[in-house]
């Protein structure tokens, strides 16, 4: 490479300062990487502890001990919690994209009077906080005698995020060539047919990251769980962490056992898709 | 065929419309028609009383102000401090060391975990008896230090402050994709003409990746304002109420409390502060309200 070339010609005391900037680097780096990691890995080690282990404050478990998640699984029904959380995250999830789905193919295709302003109004949604209004979404879930139900939790959460999903799904529509769509319309598909079988199978990118958006924001949601919710049959895997600080308060492994059942779903679901999310991520942060 | 297609776009607009409505525009109405009356569960009916929450908030309510002032400290410390160690960060992946990738996939993850989660991992993490902190000040030798951190009077507000750090990879993660989308010719001509990496860093870099800062800030912002987790499952509020948040307060005034038209004048204020923190950052930021989405 050029760069060596160029590096091999300079002085000593400049060679000594790049080597100071890359020490400097990877310093910064451990240290980051450290500080994220060391809570979540403490917190896994822990849960093979026992009780007197964690009260010593060692590090590690003096050997793998499995009581803590028996425990656990015995005092809270935390694989209802989990199948709670995974079926109103993907319930809420599937509609959401396929409500979005359809509204952005028609801002992306319709031509009608007053569009855009439509549009524009839906857009200045994304900058209501979601925790203002949380009191009218109570009260109208109580009119629909939703309260306490997984229904109402879905049908709460399949509205956040509608208008970035909107926006990204918009411009993905907007960027497939017409002609595609019009030899189908001229070979006698309906406009629901072109939509199914062309469109969507195009902005398949697209729509598979709004999904990956809106699968963690449902998964990990706690506020409006927390005031929509109040039976132990409803209750979502976040919302229950809040139960575990007094139920668990004499066995802390269970505590960090539970804890461990609750993150590692969407560590792994991170670790197998983590371009998949990031891209995402980077792709939904278009606030303002 | 052109009627049938207008037809079926505005068939296919309802179920957006009809959630813009159930989540945001009725919501929206309510919160701000109902902040100027006197309503409660206890009681039957409203009874519209002008601009009596405003003022009690604003004159009379020391919580309130509490809370108010913590949000509005936390959105600073947060917009500035935190963004910059984001894209701090940024810059050094930015460089390109060995396992960058998985560096930024190690930084992300934080976000990746329920607040709920994280919040219970750090009020263990805080423990007064066990917990890591006091038993790393104890194996320094600093013992005398160890306190409770949570729940002291005086360490309580920056215990919780301390968490969100690792919440910056976050914006490094955005500030990265942006500083890696840039041509490295650009770069790299800099440096045929002399430039140091770091005066690459902040005279080429960070202006063009100016717009993507503007956004991890007004992100940043917003995501303070609507902070709720991590503070109702650490501290929730306490002690007394130096950790308490907007969002803690109208939750305790809404659906504690049920003081609806009360709550609901909290609410105003949050939506209110969340206009102007975003505007004022675009403001900052030399952009002027020209660029839409």
């Amino acid at each position: 490479m050029n760069a060596t070339v160029e590096i091999r010609s300079l002085k000593a005391t400049t060679r000594a300062r790049i080597i100071a900037g890359k020490v400097f680097v990877y310093l910064v780096m451990a240290c980051m990487v450290v500080v994220c990691l060391f809570p979540i890995v403490w917190i896994i080690l822990s849960s093979f502890k026992t009780n007197a282990e964690v009260f010593k404050g060692a590090f590690f478990p003096g050997q793998v001990n499995l009581d803590a998640y028996k425990y656990a699984l015995n005092m809270a029904p935390i694989m209802r919690f989990f199948v709670n959380s995974v079926f109103i995250s993907v319930t809420a999830m599937l509609i959401n994209v396929t409500a979005v789905s359809m509204g952005a193919y028609a801002f992306s295709r319709g031509v009608f009077k007053g569009k855009e302003t439509l549009f524009t109004i839906i857009m200045a949604a994304m900058v209501l906080p979601s925790t203002a209004v949380i009191q009218p979404v109570y009260m109208q879930l109580r009119t629909l005698g939703m309260l306490d139900t997984k229904a109402g939790l879905i049908l709460v959460y399949c509205c956040f995020g509608m208008p970035v999903g909107l926006m990204l799904l918009r411009t993905f529509f907007s960027s497939i060539p017409l002609e595609t769509e019009e030899s189908a319309a001229i070979d006698g598909a309906s406009f629901v047919m072109t939509f199914v079988r062309i469109s969507v199978p195009m902005a398949k990118p697209g729509i598979a990251t709004v999904m990956v958006l809106r699968f963690l924001e449902y998964w990990n949601e706690f506020t409006y769980a927390l005031v929509l919710t109040t039976s132990v049959n409803n209750r979502t895997m976040p919302l229950s962490l809040a139960y575990f600080v007094s139920s668990f308060s004499f066995n802390y492994p269970a505590m960090f056992a539970a804890i461990t059942l609750s993150v590692l779903p969407a560590l792994v679901i991170f670790a197998l898709f983590s371009r998949q999310v990031v891209n995402s991520m980077v792709a939904g942060a278009v606030k303002g | 065929m052109h009627k049938e297609k207008l037809k079926w776009c505005l068939v296919f607009l309802v179920p957006v419309v009809v959630m813009f409505c159930f989540l945001y525009a009725v919501p929206l109405v309510k919160v701000i028609y109902t902040s100027f009356f006197d309503y409660k569960l206890t009681v039957k009916g409203m009874q519209f009383s002008g601009f009596k929450n405003y003022v009690e908030l604003f004159t009379q309510d020391s919580v309130f102000r509490v809370a108010l002032k913590n949000t509005i400290v936390w959105i600073l410390l947060h917009t500035f401090l935190h963004v910059a160690l984001g894209v701090f960060l940024a810059l050094v992946l930015n460089r390109k060391p060995r396992g960058w990738q998985f560096v930024r996939t190690v930084y992300m993850s934080p976000n990746i975990i329920a607040a709920s989660a994280m919040a219970l991992i750090w009020r263990i993490i805080y423990n007064p008896d066990w917990g890591i902190v006091n038993g790393f000040l104890k194996a320094i030798g600093l013992g005398s230090l160890a306190q409770n951190w949570l729940f002291g009077v005086n360490t309580a507000f920056g215990a919780v402050t301390v968490i969100w750090f690792i919440y910056a990879g976050y914006t490094t993660t955005l500030v990265l994709a942006r500083l890696l989308s840039i041509p490295s010719d650009l770069q790299e001509a800099a440096f045929i003409d002399g430039c140091t990496p770091i005066q690459v860093d902040f005279r080429i870099l960070l202006p063009i990746a100016k717009d993507t800062i503007t956004t991890t800030m007004i992100m940043a912002a917003s995501y303070m304002l609507t902070m709720f987790p991590l503070i109702y499952m650490t501290t929730g509020g306490g002690p007394g109420n130096k950790t308490y948040n907007l969002s803690l307060f109208l939750y305790q005034k809404a659906m504690i409390e049920n003081n609806y038209g009360y709550a609901n004048a909290v609410g105003v204020v949050v939506i209110i502060m969340g206009m102007v923190c975003m505007n004022l950052i675009k403001w900052m930021m030399g952009e002027r309200g020209d660029r839409q989405t």
